[in-house]
């Protein structure tokens, strides 16, 4: 992937704020086409650009089959664009997850692995797993309340403690990048609330650079620090928000004024069309 | 009495009134002995072959393990090259199904005209028959892995190989186990019919040698040995597969 020496325009309106920034990702007039069994083919994403700043979560919002998850597997080098450059910056590209990480919408923990040896699974892919990584996987554990289970199987975790295992995972070899594909949206709600507060905890703590998938505005606004709102088919960036709210947040924060009118401007952009068409009727 | 050992009596229970029927019936109707002897009567042909049952039996029991052996060797290899690469697929999966389309009974002969009367003929046979449930098992599962978990392996870095030794193996692992129960009690029919074929020693050669002497019940013997194996080799397997890989056992209701 080519280096993208200016940032795009888009990106670079929308981000005054976080001017002196320093940009981690760049997707510049990024297209994905995909090829159907039928002939005709899909265009998931077109003339799409993006900067995601180094230490901040970043939101995608969109209307289901808009093409985050394809950004998302993009990003996650498992699919490379049809037209357009991916750039990711931080010094030399590492392997595995300690460049890019990913937390998917299900746990994906492997049924035949303890719970500690699914969070070293991505060091067992790269190498042989030391001392200091069960030492790291247990200290991640511990911080995603898990350190008790660490020999139980997967099978034995509720749903909400297996996704947490699924976080403590991704950051078992301190990723560059970390990658969520609606990490909370299989979860209940109760879960979902807790897990979204630990996540708040885990990047105030490792300032990981994190880019999230949500379909919840108001879990975009809670935990972001910018919300990029994507278009319908083909997927475009329609907006771009800086969310400042002050930090730390907590489930208070959503009735902070601001909450309201940032969740407010994320639904308009998403059902704006619909709204109209519901007042004419 | 516990669901477990209920399990366990109530076959018992019935296998034994289905003997008692089988051997009242045959009192009853005098049924003659060269056309279906009687429990008792296959205990007594059994107990004139003396130790020779034993020996003979442990003969064709060395037979299905190595020639089972063979086949897991051959198979679950086979299985994963068939299905983690469509070019190996094209290439081999054509000429394996003709292979497992011959049957085994017609070439078994002209293997022991080739290979001769020692034991390699017969576990060539053994194989033959029971490689391909073992690789078309093997392959089911690899193919079945979700993709999800072949989306992590590729996120953390894995390459081909060590995602089929980190997820698609360990995935297909029930799969696996449900070809080896089919396996093996395939490979003891392998064993019989190269007994039959070719061998002076073995239960599918005193198959063979007691009918030609009409000694009906010795054969029944042999056979009812034949069984015992069958099951215990099924049930080995299950044991193993509790043992080793408890993870993979599906949650059966009642079980
Ligand atoms: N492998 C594929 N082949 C063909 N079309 C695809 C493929 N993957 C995705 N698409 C199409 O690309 C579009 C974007 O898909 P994507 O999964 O990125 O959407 P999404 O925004 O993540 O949706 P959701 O919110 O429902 O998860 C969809 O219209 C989908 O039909
Ligand atoms: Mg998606």
């Amino acid at each position: 992937m080519l280096a993208v020496p200016e940032m795009p325009n888009a990106a670079l309106a929308a981000t005054a704020s976080a001017a002196e920034q320093k940009p981690l990702i760049e997707l510049a007039h990024v297209g994905v086409t995909f090829q159907t069994k039928r002939g005709d083919p899909v265009v998931a994403v077109d003339d799409f650009n993006l900067t995601i700043n180094k230490e901040e979560i970043f939101s995608l919002c969109g209307p289901s089959g808009c093409g985050k998850s394809t950004v998302v597997r993009m990003l996650a080098g498992l699919l490379k664009p049809t037209s357009g450059d991916i750039w990711i910056g931080g010094g030399a590209r590492a392997r595995g997850f300690s460049e890019v990480a990913i937390v998917f919408q299900r746990p994906t923990l492997l049924p035949w692995s303890s719970v500690i040896n699914n969070v070293l699974y991505p060091v067992r892919v790269l190498r042989r797993v030391t001392a200091a990584d069960r030492t790291r996987a247990m200290e991640l554990l511990d911080l995603v309340g898990l350190a008790d289970m660490a020999e139980s199987m997967p099978n034995e975790l509720s749903g909400g403690m297996q996704q947490r295992a699924a976080i403590a995972r991704s950051l078992i070899l301190d990723p560059k990048i970390l990658l969520m594909d609606e990490p909370f949206g299989a979860l209940d709600a109760l879960t979902r609330e807790d897990l979204q507060l630990d996540l708040l905890d885990i990047h105030a703590s490792t300032r990981k650079t994190i880019l999230l998938v949500t379909h919840s505005i108001s879990e975009a606004v809670l935990l972001s620090d910018r919300v990029a709102v994507m278009s319908a088919r083909p997927g475009r960036l329609q907006d771009l928000i800086d969310i400042d709210i002050a930090k730390p947040r907590s489930h208070e924060t959503a009735a902070v004024p601001a909450f309201l009118d940032y969740s407010k401007r994320i639904r308009d952009d998403i059902f704006g069309p619909r709204a109209k068409r519901e007042i004419t009727r | 009495m516990t669901a477990t050992q209920r399990r366990i009596v109530l076959p018992l229970v019935a296998f034994i009134l289905f003997l008692a029927l089988w051997q009242i019936a045959s009192w009853v109707f005098a049924i003659p002995v060269y056309l279906m002897p009687s429990p008792l009567e296959i205990v007594r042909g059994g107990a004139r072959l003396g130790p020779a049952l034993f020996s003979n039996t442990l003969e064709t029991l060395t037979t299905i393990l190595i020639g089972f052996a063979l086949s897991c060797l051959v198979g679950i290899p086979l299985g994963v090259l068939v299905s983690v690469n469509r070019l190996t697929s094209e290439a081999i999966y054509p000429l394996i199904v003709f292979l497992n389309a011959i049957p085994i009974v017609a070439i078994a002969p002209i293997l022991v005209v080739v290979f001769g009367t020692d034991m390699t003929a017969r576990l060539i046979i053994v194989t033959l028959i029971a490689f391909f449930p073992i690789m078309v098992a093997t392959a089911t599962g690899i193919l079945d892995t979700p993709e999800e978990m072949l989306d992590l392996a590729r996120v953390a870095g894995a390459s081909p190989l060590a995602e089929i030794i980190t997820v698609r193996l360990p995935h297909a692992v029930t799969f696996i186990f449900g070809g080896l129960r089919i396996g093996v009690t395939v490979a003891v029919v392998g064993a019989v019919v190269a007994e039959f074929v070719n061998a002076n020693k073995g239960l599918g050669f005193l198959v063979t040698s007691s009918t030609a002497q009409f000694a009906i019940p010795t054969a029944m013997a042999c056979v009812v040995m034949l069984a015992i194996i069958s099951v215990l080799l099924y049930e080995g397997i299950n044991l193993l597969h509790r043992m080793v890989f408890p993870w993979s056992i599906r949650r059966v209701a009642g079980h």
